[in-house]
């Protein structure tokens, strides 16, 4: 099912349920204008919302009751019973038939005979009586424009047509037909007709429609467009004009319904039908004539078990079931729940009678047998209650589908939180068993009760994350539509390319990733990409590329938004920056290239010199920065003049729980986030060197600055010096750095609560953390503590 | 790199973009018996397309974008296309 589809049916489950008790309120309390306007609000969101489908029935009805409640809301009209008990049945009615289009999505058969009843009594109240509004009714299906069918039809292939005519006619709604035939020297103009096609909403059915010659491959022109292309398509007319704005003259659109597309199967192209048409007949339905045989032998059969037999219990059950069925297959749904078996027979004579006969029965003077099959009479109307009414039991509107609280899930994880916590209280008691009772046996059984319970909540933590997690896809959505509408108002020929949309995040992160990725893509679209004229001189295509892409990486999520546009110019940012004062002279002179971009994340900072209605005001890098770090992630800038710039940045998947690996020093522990931990070694004492007032170690042939994490803390301690030095090697900001401590303890999944009240300045602490043995862990944030280093040295 | 040329193989990568026509027509233009590999494609240009049309290379993989797959492939390979309705189909 088709995720809007899915989701408005999820809301729509919601929005009648508010109908219903809004309704029954107001009986209890009439003319209360709160509860009235309630009730309308619900009925004008579920009209809006149908309208999205092509659910002309449901749109009508809902138009209906909307508005006789508007009415009431305005104190034209006072609600009296006979109103509620109308508008009850309308949203009664319209619950069965989405509980019909949750199985089957569409509406049922019978929904316009269903809906022409009660829109005449909403209607009644209103003064228009039912005269008028059937004329309405009848002028809103005439508005429909149905084309002549043309010839170019016939390339989307005559069985396909007879399928989607069966489809129209059932549903008694209508197609877009597109034919696209692209200039011969559009590629010239940056016109990829493909990539106009494969932006086609709701495509149905593409034909690639090759030159009726091609030329010899030695004489080919690979410039010359010679494919042409014919779309079906459930698109708005209004959306294809849109799409297809730039190239009016290469397109032609038509809405054919049914019967124009018989017309054409029949070899009525272009002839003098009348534009008007009359629609369909809404209860023309489409049975596939071998389906429908053995659906009669079934009720034949069940027929002649009723005459010989008298069935009871589960075997009336059964033999309900199965005329069920049948009948369903011959397009007649039956609500035979509890009824006798008096009942059944007569529902099976009532199907047996009007059920379609064989296609046998004359069509139209053609003989194509697929025609025929498509001129079988119509299924009549049931004589037993339609399915999808109201009182049917087993109609579930909606897929399963819970909607929760966002604070409950919450609460869910911080209890998953709090038992890894109490888990890991296990191991000290583990450890305790053995040291302070002696007794290994009991220790070892702890540990395994430990395993087994570790595994559970490590489950139970996967499944509630689960619950949080979301497709980056999410995030990603917003930007087709807004990379197209602000590259043509820049003038400036772009290309998105998405990547690992399916990459999963937590619900929180995607959410906080929306506005720096906005501004980053708008960065991007204003000061990193050139026009197609400045790219051409450039030497590059004149179609730049962006792409955003995401990928997992551990417990963290890396998103990338990559130009292949002008670059950032470090000469000038570095002038820029000094001018604003952000940057001294000495270090206009010093800074590298590489620090010089990373001065754009400086606040203050703008290398625009105008200010377009794009950036340059509000937000800067700085926030996009600031945003990212709050959700404990990292951003980094990589950009080379003339050939492009890549931001990329690091995310955690989830904010709810943080490895980190525990260290001491001076007897107190500390925790470091593991994503940020490369290893942990220990070194001779000896091979500790110096260089300007920097202790370093080599490792691997690389030289890696060490600080003492107790100096930097203020904390009073110095190695022993007989012994291996403890250093642990973190990667900050894509630069290796050691850090001395006294011992290494092991890993721990931990909730991290941010520092609060007195320590709240303490920035050197990402946050506090509770320990199974029930101590509090503070966990380092080894950017400030690297900062808080060099102030010490 | 969009494309990647092998004696006998292709494959096309990302975006085939119009100005990767060229060197695709050629290389098909004088190769023997041309396979193109579409996996790890996600768009290509018509006028790519309209060259594989014409040239008619074997098709070695499938691609894994849902657009090129369910409306494209077919017409490289050959089958008819008649892959049914998409998403509209009534169970």
């Amino acid at each position: 099912m088709n995720p809007l589809l899915a989701q408005f049916l999820a809301e729509a489950n919601d929005l009648l349920a508010s109908v219903d008790d809004g309704l029954l309120e107001l009986e209890r309390h009439p003319g209360d204008p709160e509860l009235v306007n309630e009730v309308f609000r619900a009925a004008h969101t579920f009209k809006g919302s149908s309208g999205l489908f092509d659910f002309p029935e449901l749109t009508r009805l809902t138009h209906a009751a909307e508005d006789l409640l508007d009415a009431v809301r305005g104190g034209r009209l006072a609600l009296d019973s006979g109103m509620t008990d109308d508008l009850l049945a309308s949203f009664d009615l319209i619950r069965g038939w989405l509980a019909h289009v949750t199985a089957h999505e569409r509406l049922p058969a019978t929904a316009g005979q269903d809906a022409a009843g009660l829109i005449t009594k909403l209607r009644a109240p209103l003064g228009g009586g039912a005269e008028p509004a059937a004329a309405d009714q009848e002028s809103q299906a005439s508005v429909r424009r149905i084309d002549p069918p043309p010839q170019w039809l016939a390339h989307l292939g005559t069985e396909w047509l007879i399928e989607t005519a069966g489809w129209l006619a059932t549903t008694s709604s209508t197609l877009r037909f597109v034919r696209y035939l692209p200039d011969q020297d559009c590629f010239f103009r940056a016109e990829d007709p493909l990539h106009l096609v494969r932006q086609v909403p709701g495509l149905d059915r593409l034909a690639v429609i090759p030159p009726d010659e091609w030329p010899a491959p030695d004489q080919y022109d690979e410039y010359v467009c010679l494919l042409s292309f014919v779309i079906a398509t459930r698109a708005a007319v209004g959306e294809l004009d849109y799409l297809f704005r730039y190239v009016p003259d290469q397109i032609s659109v038509v809405e054919l319904d049914a019967a124009a597309i018989h017309r054409h199967l029949e070899g009525e192209d272009e002839t003098e039908v009348p534009v008007a048409t009359p629609a369909p007949r809404p209860d023309a339905l489409h049975v596939d004539p071998a389906l429908a045989a053995d659906a009669q032998a079934v009720l034949a059969a069940a027929h002649r078990t009723l005459a010989v037999g008298e069935p009871v219990g589960t075997q009336l059950a059964a033999l309900t079931a199965s005329v069920t069925a049948a009948a369903l297959a011959l397009g007649v749904p039956l609500d035979l729940t509890g009824a006798d078996q008096e009942a059944v027979n007569a529902a099976i004579e009532g199907v047996l009678g009007r059920a379609p006969v064989e296609p046998a029965a004359e069509p139209p003077a053609v003989d194509h047998p697929v025609v025929a099959a498509l001129a079988a009479p119509p299924a009549p109307v049931p004589a037993a209650e339609p399915a999808g009414r109201a009182d049917d039991p087993g109609g579930q509107v909606g897929t399963r589908v819970l909607k929760v609280d966002q604070e409950k899930v919450d609460r869910l994880m911080e209890l998953v939180g709090e038992l890894n916590v109490a888990k890991n209280g296990l191991t000290f008691l583990a450890a305790a068993a053995e040291e302070e009772f002696g007794s290994r046996a009991l220790s070892r059984r702890i540990k395994d009760q430990y395993a087994g319970l570790h595994r559970i909540a490590e489950e139970l933590q996967a499944a509630v994350m689960d619950v949080r997690m979301l497709p980056l896809s999410v995030a990603f959505g917003r930007f087709p539509r807004l990379v197209r509408d602000l590259s043509r108002r820049l003038g400036k020929t772009i290309e998105l390319v998405t990547e690992g949309e399916d990459t999963m995040a937590d619900k929180d992160v995607i959410e906080a990733l929306g506005d720096p990725l906005v501004h980053l893509v708008r960065n991007s679209l204003d000061h990193g990409i050139e026009t197609s004229e400045e790219r051409i001189a450039a030497g590059k295509t004149p179609a730049a590329r962006l792409t955003l892409a995401a990928v997992a990486d551990g417990d963290a999520v890396l998103v990338e938004v990559s130009d292949d546009g002008r670059g950032v110019d470090p000469v000038r940012v570095k002038r820029k920056a000094y001018e604003k004062g952000l940057i001294s002279e000495e270090e206009l002179e010093s800074l590298s290239d590489s620090d010089a971009v990373d001065l754009v994340f400086r606040p203050g900072f703008s290398t625009a010199d105008q200010i377009s209605d794009l950036s340059g005001r509000g937000v800067g890098m700085d926030a996009v920065r600031a945003s990212v770090e709050k959700l404990g992630g990292s951003v980094t800038m990589r950009s080379e003049l003339g050939s492009g710039t890549v931001t990329r940045l690091r995310l955690p998947l989830s904010m709810a729980v943080t490895q980190v690996m525990v260290v001491s020093v001076a007897g107190q522990r500390f925790g470091v986030p593991v994503d940020l931990v490369v290893e942990t070694v220990r070194v001779p004492a000896a091979e500790m060197g110096r260089v300007l007032h920097q202790d370093v170690v080599v490792m691997r042939g690389e030289v890696v600055p060490v600080i003492d994490l107790a100096r930097a803390l203020e904390m009073p301690w110095s190695p022993e010096p007989d012994r291996d030095l403890a250093v642990l090697v973190a990667s900050v900001n894509g630069q290796r750095i050691g850090l001395l401590v006294e011992q290494f303890h092991r890993e721990v999944d931990v909730i991290l609560k941010p520092m609060e009240g007195l320590l709240a300045y303490a920035a050197e602490f990402s946050g506090t953390a509770l320990l199974g043995d029930g101590l509090v862990l503070l966990v380092l944030n080894l950017k400030e503590v690297l900062g808080l280093a060099a102030r010490v040295a | 790199m969009p494309l990647e040329l092998r004696d006998e193989s292709m494959s096309l990568v990302g975006v085939v973009t119009v100005d990767e026509v060229e060197q695709m027509v050629g290389w098909l233009r004088t190769c023997q018996r041309p396979k193109v590999s579409l996996r790890r494609c996600n768009h290509l240009h018509t006028g790519a397309l309209q060259a594989m049309l014409l040239f008619r290379p074997k098709i070695t993989s499938a691609p894994k974008d849902a657009f090129l797959a369910s409306q494209v492939l077919p017409l490289l390979t050959g089958s008819s296309g008649d892959t049914g309705r998409q998403g509209t189909e009534p169970p």
